[in-house]
Protein backbone atom coordinates (compact mmCIF):
# COMPACT_ATOMS: atom_id res chain seq x y z
CA UNK A 1 0.00 0.00 0.00
CA UNK A 2 1.38 3.43 -0.96
CA UNK A 3 1.66 6.01 1.77
CA UNK A 4 -0.01 9.27 0.86
CA UNK A 5 1.29 12.10 3.03
CA UNK A 6 -1.54 14.51 2.12
CA UNK A 7 -4.14 11.95 3.17
CA UNK A 8 -2.26 11.36 6.42
CA UNK A 9 -2.22 15.10 7.19
CA UNK A 10 -5.90 15.33 6.45
CA UNK A 11 -6.59 12.40 8.80
CA UNK A 12 -4.53 13.96 11.54
CA UNK A 13 -6.11 17.34 11.01
CA UNK A 14 -9.56 15.81 11.48
CA UNK A 15 -8.66 14.34 14.82
CA UNK A 16 -6.30 16.35 17.04
CA UNK A 17 -6.37 13.50 19.65
CA UNK A 18 -4.51 11.29 17.18
CA UNK A 19 -1.71 13.87 16.87
CA UNK A 20 -1.42 14.11 20.65
CA UNK A 21 -1.31 10.33 20.86
CA UNK A 22 1.57 10.23 18.37
CA UNK A 23 3.44 12.95 20.27
CA UNK A 24 3.25 10.76 23.38
CA UNK A 25 3.84 7.39 21.78
CA UNK A 26 6.98 8.25 19.74
CA UNK A 27 9.09 9.29 22.76
CA UNK A 28 7.82 6.26 24.70
CA UNK A 29 8.94 3.96 21.86
CA UNK A 30 12.33 5.73 21.68
CA UNK A 31 12.82 5.35 25.43
CA UNK A 32 11.78 1.70 25.42
CA UNK A 33 14.43 0.79 22.85
CA UNK A 34 17.14 3.43 23.45
CA UNK A 35 16.47 4.57 27.06
CA UNK A 36 19.49 2.89 28.59
CA UNK A 37 21.77 4.16 25.82
CA UNK A 38 20.53 7.73 26.32
CA UNK A 39 21.01 7.43 30.10
CA UNK A 40 24.47 5.95 29.58
CA UNK A 41 25.36 8.85 27.30
CA UNK A 42 24.17 11.50 29.77
CA UNK A 43 25.72 9.80 32.84
CA UNK A 44 29.01 9.03 31.13
CA UNK A 45 29.36 12.64 29.94
CA UNK A 46 28.98 13.88 33.51
CA UNK A 47 31.42 11.28 34.82
CA UNK A 48 33.91 12.13 32.07
CA UNK A 49 33.99 15.75 33.26
CA UNK A 50 34.78 14.58 36.80
CA UNK A 51 37.49 12.20 35.54
CA UNK A 52 39.08 15.11 33.64
CA UNK A 53 39.07 17.05 36.89
CA UNK A 54 40.73 14.13 38.71
CA UNK A 55 43.36 14.00 35.98
CA UNK A 56 43.98 17.72 36.38
CA UNK A 57 44.25 17.40 40.19
CA UNK A 58 46.77 14.56 39.79
CA UNK A 59 48.88 16.51 37.29
CA UNK A 60 48.89 19.77 39.24
CA UNK A 61 49.72 18.14 42.60
CA UNK A 62 52.47 16.11 40.92
CA UNK A 63 53.98 19.24 39.34
CA UNK A 64 53.60 21.10 42.61
CA UNK A 65 55.36 18.31 44.51
CA UNK A 66 58.25 18.10 42.05
CA UNK A 67 58.75 21.88 41.91
CA UNK A 68 58.72 21.99 45.74
CA UNK A 69 61.52 19.41 45.77
CA UNK A 70 63.55 21.22 43.12
CA UNK A 71 63.14 24.73 44.56
CA UNK A 72 62.99 24.20 48.31
CA UNK A 73 65.13 21.12 48.93
CA UNK A 74 68.54 19.84 47.90
CA UNK A 75 68.18 16.53 46.04
CA UNK A 76 71.42 14.66 45.30
CA UNK A 77 70.42 14.07 41.66
CA UNK A 78 67.38 14.59 39.44
CA UNK A 79 64.77 12.71 41.44
CA UNK A 80 61.79 13.18 39.08
CA UNK A 81 62.08 9.71 37.54
CA UNK A 82 62.52 7.93 40.85
CA UNK A 83 59.58 9.75 42.36
CA UNK A 84 57.48 8.98 39.28
CA UNK A 85 57.93 5.29 40.02
CA UNK A 86 56.81 5.85 43.64
CA UNK A 87 53.53 7.39 42.46
CA UNK A 88 52.65 4.02 40.93
CA UNK A 89 53.54 1.90 43.97
CA UNK A 90 50.66 -0.29 45.06
CA UNK A 91 49.91 -2.27 48.21
CA UNK A 92 48.53 -5.80 48.12
CA UNK A 93 46.46 -6.35 51.22
CA UNK A 94 46.75 -9.74 53.00
CA UNK A 95 44.30 -12.54 52.23
CA UNK A 96 41.20 -12.19 54.41
CA UNK A 97 39.58 -15.58 53.75
CA UNK A 98 40.80 -16.59 57.20
CA UNK A 99 40.74 -13.27 59.09
CA UNK A 100 42.42 -14.68 62.20
CA UNK A 101 45.66 -12.74 62.73
CA UNK A 102 45.07 -10.38 59.81
CA UNK A 103 45.67 -7.23 61.90
CA UNK A 104 49.29 -8.09 62.58
CA UNK A 105 49.76 -8.84 58.86
CA UNK A 106 48.25 -5.47 57.86
CA UNK A 107 50.32 -3.73 60.53
CA UNK A 108 53.49 -5.34 59.22
CA UNK A 109 52.61 -4.47 55.62
CA UNK A 110 51.77 -0.83 56.32
CA UNK A 111 54.86 -0.27 58.48
CA UNK A 112 57.15 -1.96 55.96
CA UNK A 113 55.73 0.34 53.27
CA UNK A 114 56.27 3.42 55.47
CA UNK A 115 59.82 2.35 56.35
CA UNK A 116 60.63 1.69 52.69
CA UNK A 117 59.31 5.08 51.52
CA UNK A 118 61.10 6.87 54.38
CA UNK A 119 64.40 5.18 53.54
CA UNK A 120 64.07 5.83 49.80
CA UNK A 121 63.23 9.52 50.29
CA UNK A 122 66.04 9.95 52.80
CA UNK A 123 68.52 8.50 50.30
CA UNK A 124 67.54 11.05 47.66
CA UNK A 125 68.60 14.07 49.72
CA UNK A 126 71.81 15.03 51.47
CA UNK A 127 70.48 17.07 54.39
CA UNK A 128 66.89 16.26 55.16
CA UNK A 129 65.42 17.20 58.54
CA UNK A 130 62.85 14.95 60.27
CA UNK A 131 60.22 17.62 59.60
CA UNK A 132 60.96 17.77 55.86
CA UNK A 133 61.05 13.98 55.63
CA UNK A 134 57.61 13.67 57.23
CA UNK A 135 56.24 16.43 54.98
CA UNK A 136 57.56 14.67 51.88
CA UNK A 137 55.95 11.40 52.99
CA UNK A 138 52.60 13.18 53.35
CA UNK A 139 52.93 14.95 49.99
CA UNK A 140 53.85 11.71 48.26
CA UNK A 141 50.80 10.04 49.83
CA UNK A 142 48.55 12.80 48.45
CA UNK A 143 49.84 12.46 44.88
CA UNK A 144 49.73 8.63 45.02
CA UNK A 145 46.13 8.64 46.32
CA UNK A 146 44.97 11.11 43.67
CA UNK A 147 46.62 9.06 40.94
CA UNK A 148 44.93 5.92 42.29
CA UNK A 149 41.51 7.67 42.34
CA UNK A 150 42.00 8.79 38.76
CA UNK A 151 43.10 5.38 37.49
CA UNK A 152 40.31 3.42 39.22
CA UNK A 153 37.53 5.83 38.23
CA UNK A 154 38.76 5.92 34.63
CA UNK A 155 38.91 2.10 34.57
CA UNK A 156 35.26 1.75 35.68
CA UNK A 157 34.14 4.44 33.24
CA UNK A 158 35.96 2.98 30.25
CA UNK A 159 34.78 -0.57 31.06
CA UNK A 160 31.15 0.58 31.16
CA UNK A 161 31.56 2.52 27.89
CA UNK A 162 33.37 -0.35 26.16
CA UNK A 163 30.70 -2.88 27.10
CA UNK A 164 27.87 -0.33 26.63
CA UNK A 165 26.69 -1.50 30.03
CA UNK A 166 24.51 1.07 31.80
CA UNK A 167 24.15 -0.79 35.16
CA UNK A 168 27.94 -0.89 35.41
CA UNK A 169 28.13 2.89 35.44
CA UNK A 170 25.51 3.28 38.18
CA UNK A 171 27.78 2.49 41.17
CA UNK A 172 30.35 4.91 39.77
CA UNK A 173 27.68 7.58 39.35
CA UNK A 174 26.73 7.09 43.00
CA UNK A 175 30.31 7.13 44.28
CA UNK A 176 31.77 9.95 42.16
CA UNK A 177 30.57 12.87 44.40
CA UNK A 178 32.29 11.26 47.41
CA UNK A 179 35.46 10.52 45.42
CA UNK A 180 35.53 14.11 44.13
CA UNK A 181 35.01 15.53 47.64
CA UNK A 182 38.02 13.60 48.90
CA UNK A 183 40.11 14.39 45.81
CA UNK A 184 39.37 18.09 46.13
CA UNK A 185 40.36 18.00 49.81
CA UNK A 186 43.61 16.17 48.98
CA UNK A 187 44.49 18.74 46.32
CA UNK A 188 43.84 21.58 48.77
CA UNK A 189 45.94 19.88 51.48
CA UNK A 190 49.17 20.43 49.50
CA UNK A 191 49.87 24.12 50.43
CA UNK A 192 49.40 23.61 54.19
CA UNK A 193 51.62 20.50 54.24
CA UNK A 194 54.34 22.25 52.20
CA UNK A 195 54.40 25.21 54.60
CA UNK A 196 54.15 23.02 57.73
CA UNK A 197 50.87 24.61 58.85
CA UNK A 198 48.44 22.83 61.21
CA UNK A 199 45.50 21.01 59.63
CA UNK A 200 42.02 20.39 61.07
CA UNK A 201 42.98 16.84 62.08
CA UNK A 202 45.60 18.38 64.40
CA UNK A 203 43.06 19.61 66.96
CA UNK A 204 43.66 16.58 69.25
CA UNK A 205 47.48 17.00 69.29
CA UNK A 206 46.95 20.77 69.74
CA UNK A 207 44.89 20.30 72.91
CA UNK A 208 47.26 17.71 74.39
CA UNK A 209 50.36 19.64 73.16
CA UNK A 210 49.29 22.68 75.17
CA UNK A 211 48.90 20.49 78.29
CA UNK A 212 52.40 19.10 77.67
CA UNK A 213 54.07 22.54 77.78
CA UNK A 214 56.59 22.80 80.64
CA UNK A 215 56.57 19.03 81.23
CA UNK A 216 59.38 16.55 80.52
CA UNK A 217 58.70 14.80 77.23
CA UNK A 218 59.89 11.25 76.62
CA UNK A 219 59.71 9.04 73.58
CA UNK A 220 56.81 6.59 73.87
CA UNK A 221 57.16 4.95 70.47
CA UNK A 222 58.33 5.84 66.97
CA UNK A 223 57.40 9.52 66.32
CA UNK A 224 55.33 9.52 69.53
CA UNK A 225 55.95 11.39 72.80
CA UNK A 226 54.44 11.29 76.28
CA UNK A 227 54.73 13.21 79.52
CA UNK A 228 53.21 13.39 82.99
CA UNK A 229 51.30 16.18 84.69
CA UNK A 230 48.66 16.55 87.40
CA UNK A 231 45.08 17.79 87.47
CA UNK A 232 43.00 18.23 90.65
CA UNK A 233 44.79 15.51 92.63
CA UNK A 234 44.88 13.13 89.69
CA UNK A 235 47.86 11.99 87.66
CA UNK A 236 47.62 12.67 83.93
CA UNK A 237 49.63 10.79 81.31
CA UNK A 238 49.69 12.73 78.05
CA UNK A 239 50.41 11.07 74.71
CA UNK A 240 50.63 12.52 71.19
CA UNK A 241 52.56 12.32 67.93
CA UNK A 242 55.94 14.06 68.01
CA UNK A 243 55.31 17.57 66.67
CA UNK A 244 55.78 19.65 64.67
CA UNK A 245 56.46 16.78 62.23
CA UNK A 246 53.76 15.77 59.77
CA UNK A 247 52.96 12.49 61.51
CA UNK A 248 50.21 10.73 63.44
CA UNK A 249 52.77 8.75 65.45
CA UNK A 250 52.05 5.29 66.87
CA UNK A 251 49.63 5.80 69.76
CA UNK A 252 49.00 2.05 70.05
CA UNK A 253 52.67 1.34 70.73
CA UNK A 254 52.81 4.39 73.01
CA UNK A 255 49.88 3.08 75.08
CA UNK A 256 51.65 -0.29 75.35
CA UNK A 257 54.78 1.39 76.73
CA UNK A 258 52.87 3.57 79.18
CA UNK A 259 50.87 0.66 80.57
CA UNK A 260 54.12 -1.18 81.31
CA UNK A 261 54.99 1.76 83.63
CA UNK A 262 51.62 2.23 85.33
CA UNK A 263 48.09 1.13 84.48
CA UNK A 264 45.79 4.13 83.96
CA UNK A 265 42.23 3.99 85.36
CA UNK A 266 40.74 5.75 82.36
CA UNK A 267 41.75 6.55 78.77
CA UNK A 268 40.39 9.65 77.04
CA UNK A 269 41.05 10.06 73.32
CA UNK A 270 40.72 13.46 71.63
CA UNK A 271 40.40 13.40 67.87
CA UNK A 272 38.87 15.09 64.84
CA UNK A 273 35.81 13.28 63.54
CA UNK A 274 34.05 13.48 60.19
CA UNK A 275 30.79 15.37 60.60
CA UNK A 276 27.53 14.10 59.21
CA UNK A 277 25.67 16.26 56.70
CA UNK A 278 23.70 18.85 58.64
CA UNK A 279 26.03 18.83 61.64
CA UNK A 280 27.92 22.01 62.51
CA UNK A 281 31.63 22.26 61.83
CA UNK A 282 33.80 22.45 64.94
CA UNK A 283 31.03 21.14 67.20
CA UNK A 284 32.24 18.98 70.09
CA UNK A 285 30.83 15.51 70.77
CA UNK A 286 31.53 13.01 73.55
CA UNK A 287 31.22 9.26 73.44
CA UNK A 288 32.59 5.85 74.32
CA UNK A 289 35.30 3.86 72.56
CA UNK A 290 38.60 4.51 70.85
CA UNK A 291 38.43 7.68 68.75
CA UNK A 292 41.04 7.01 66.10
CA UNK A 293 40.79 6.66 62.34
CA UNK A 294 43.19 5.19 59.83
CA UNK A 295 43.39 1.64 58.58
CA UNK A 296 42.33 0.20 61.97
CA UNK A 297 45.54 -1.34 63.30
CA UNK A 298 46.19 1.37 65.94
CA UNK A 299 42.56 1.24 67.09
CA UNK A 300 42.74 -2.53 67.35
CA UNK A 301 45.85 -2.33 69.51
CA UNK A 302 44.40 0.32 71.84
CA UNK A 303 41.12 -1.60 72.18
CA UNK A 304 42.96 -4.85 72.87
CA UNK A 305 45.16 -3.37 75.62
CA UNK A 306 42.18 -1.58 77.18
CA UNK A 307 40.05 -4.74 77.13
CA UNK A 308 42.81 -6.92 78.58
CA UNK A 309 43.35 -4.44 81.41
CA UNK A 310 39.66 -3.53 81.83
CA UNK A 311 40.29 0.18 81.24
CA UNK A 312 37.30 2.22 80.00
CA UNK A 313 37.90 4.43 76.95
CA UNK A 314 36.08 7.73 76.46
CA UNK A 315 36.15 9.83 73.30
CA UNK A 316 36.06 13.58 72.76
CA UNK A 317 35.78 14.61 69.13
CA UNK A 318 35.65 17.82 67.12
CA UNK A 319 33.39 17.43 64.10
CA UNK A 320 34.63 18.58 60.69
CA UNK A 321 34.33 17.83 56.99
CA UNK A 322 36.99 15.84 55.13
CA UNK A 323 38.12 19.13 53.52
CA UNK A 324 38.51 20.83 56.90
CA UNK A 325 40.27 17.78 58.39
CA UNK A 326 43.14 17.66 55.91
CA UNK A 327 43.57 21.31 54.89
CA UNK A 328 44.76 24.37 56.86
CA UNK A 329 42.97 24.47 60.24
CA UNK A 330 40.00 26.85 60.17
CA UNK A 331 39.57 29.57 62.80
CA UNK A 332 36.37 27.88 64.05
CA UNK A 333 38.27 24.67 64.81
CA UNK A 334 41.33 26.44 66.29
CA UNK A 335 39.05 28.50 68.56
CA UNK A 336 37.56 25.30 69.96
CA UNK A 337 40.83 24.15 71.60
CA UNK A 338 40.00 25.82 74.94
CA UNK A 339 36.45 24.43 74.95
CA UNK A 340 37.78 20.93 74.27
CA UNK A 341 40.18 21.30 77.20
CA UNK A 342 37.29 22.41 79.46
CA UNK A 343 35.23 19.42 78.32
CA UNK A 344 38.20 17.14 79.00
CA UNK A 345 38.57 18.49 82.54
CA UNK A 346 34.85 18.01 83.11
CA UNK A 347 35.07 14.45 81.79
CA UNK A 348 37.97 13.71 84.16
CA UNK A 349 36.06 15.15 87.17
CA UNK A 350 32.91 13.17 86.35
CA UNK A 351 34.57 9.83 85.64
CA UNK A 352 37.47 9.59 88.10
CA UNK A 353 38.22 10.29 91.72
CA UNK A 354 41.28 11.91 93.29
CA UNK A 355 44.39 9.76 93.26
CA UNK A 356 43.47 8.03 90.01
CA UNK A 357 45.51 8.07 86.80
CA UNK A 358 44.17 9.12 83.40
CA UNK A 359 45.79 8.68 80.01
CA UNK A 360 44.89 11.45 77.56
CA UNK A 361 45.74 10.72 73.92
CA UNK A 362 45.75 13.53 71.33
CA UNK A 363 45.05 11.67 68.10
CA UNK A 364 45.76 13.12 64.65
CA UNK A 365 48.40 14.59 62.38
CA UNK A 366 50.51 16.98 64.45
CA UNK A 367 51.99 18.98 61.56
CA UNK A 368 52.84 22.51 62.70
CA UNK A 369 51.90 21.70 66.31
CA UNK A 370 54.66 21.25 68.86
CA UNK A 371 54.36 20.30 72.55
CA UNK B 1 32.85 24.77 39.94
CA UNK B 2 31.74 24.40 43.55
CA UNK B 3 31.70 27.29 45.98
CA UNK B 4 34.73 26.01 47.89
CA UNK B 5 36.82 26.00 44.71
CA UNK B 6 36.59 29.80 44.55
CA UNK B 7 37.73 30.31 48.12
CA UNK B 8 41.04 31.90 49.01
CA UNK B 9 42.49 31.37 52.43
CA UNK B 10 44.87 33.60 54.33
CA UNK B 11 46.84 32.02 57.13
CA UNK B 12 47.19 33.85 60.44
CA UNK B 13 49.29 33.25 63.54
CA UNK B 14 47.87 34.10 66.96
CA UNK B 15 50.35 34.85 69.72
CA UNK B 16 49.92 35.40 73.45
CA UNK B 17 52.44 36.77 75.93
CA UNK B 18 53.23 34.20 78.62
CA UNK B 19 53.72 37.01 81.19
CA UNK B 20 51.23 39.84 80.58
CA UNK B 21 48.76 37.85 78.42
CA UNK B 22 48.89 40.47 75.65
CA UNK B 23 47.66 38.85 72.46
CA UNK B 24 48.16 39.69 68.82
CA UNK B 25 47.26 38.30 65.41
CA UNK B 26 49.57 38.59 62.42
CA UNK B 27 50.01 36.93 59.03
CA UNK B 28 51.73 33.53 59.10
CA UNK B 29 55.44 33.56 58.36
CA UNK B 30 57.58 30.54 57.47
CA UNK B 31 58.83 28.78 60.57
CA UNK B 32 55.78 29.60 62.71
CA UNK B 33 54.83 26.57 64.79
CA UNK B 34 52.13 26.24 67.43
CA UNK B 35 53.64 26.43 70.99
CA UNK B 36 56.90 27.97 69.76
CA UNK B 37 57.99 31.37 71.09
CA UNK B 38 59.38 33.20 68.05
CA UNK B 39 59.41 36.74 69.46
CA UNK B 40 59.31 38.84 72.62
CA UNK B 41 56.37 40.85 73.90
CA UNK B 42 56.37 44.50 72.89
CA UNK B 43 54.90 45.49 76.29
CA UNK B 44 56.79 43.48 78.92
CA UNK B 45 59.58 41.74 76.96
CA UNK B 46 58.12 38.37 77.93
CA UNK B 47 57.90 35.45 75.51
CA UNK B 48 55.13 35.51 72.89
CA UNK B 49 53.75 31.95 72.59
CA UNK B 50 52.02 30.91 69.37
CA UNK B 51 48.72 29.51 70.59
CA UNK B 52 47.08 28.87 67.23
CA UNK B 53 47.62 29.04 63.48
CA UNK B 54 44.53 29.10 61.31
CA UNK B 55 43.13 30.00 57.91
CA UNK B 56 40.51 32.64 57.24
CA UNK B 57 38.47 32.37 54.07
CA UNK B 58 38.31 35.37 51.74
CA UNK B 59 35.53 35.14 49.15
Amino acid sequence: MDFNFDEFLAWVGEDSDTLMMLIWIIPVIIFVFYGQKIQLLISSNEIKKEIDKLDEYTKTTKEDFLSYIKNDLTPKTDVSKRLDSFFDYFTIMPVDLDPNGIISKINHLVRSREDFIRLQINNMFSDLSEMELSKLQNLLEIVTTLQLFHKHTRHLYLTAKKQKNFPLILPLQMMIPFIMEEAFALKDAMPAIKKGQPIGDGIGPMVVGQMMLNTTKESAAFETVWSKTTFEDRELFLLKADGPNATVGRPGDGFEKIISTKKPDLVIMIDASLKLEGEDSASIAKGFGAAIGGIGTERFKIEEIATKNKIPILALVVKQSIHEAITLMTQEIADKANSVRDELHQMIRENTTSGQTILVIGVGNTIGVSQ
Amino acid sequence: MSKTENELRTCYTFLECTSCKLSKKRKFTDGDIVFFTPENCSECDGKMLITKIFGVTMD
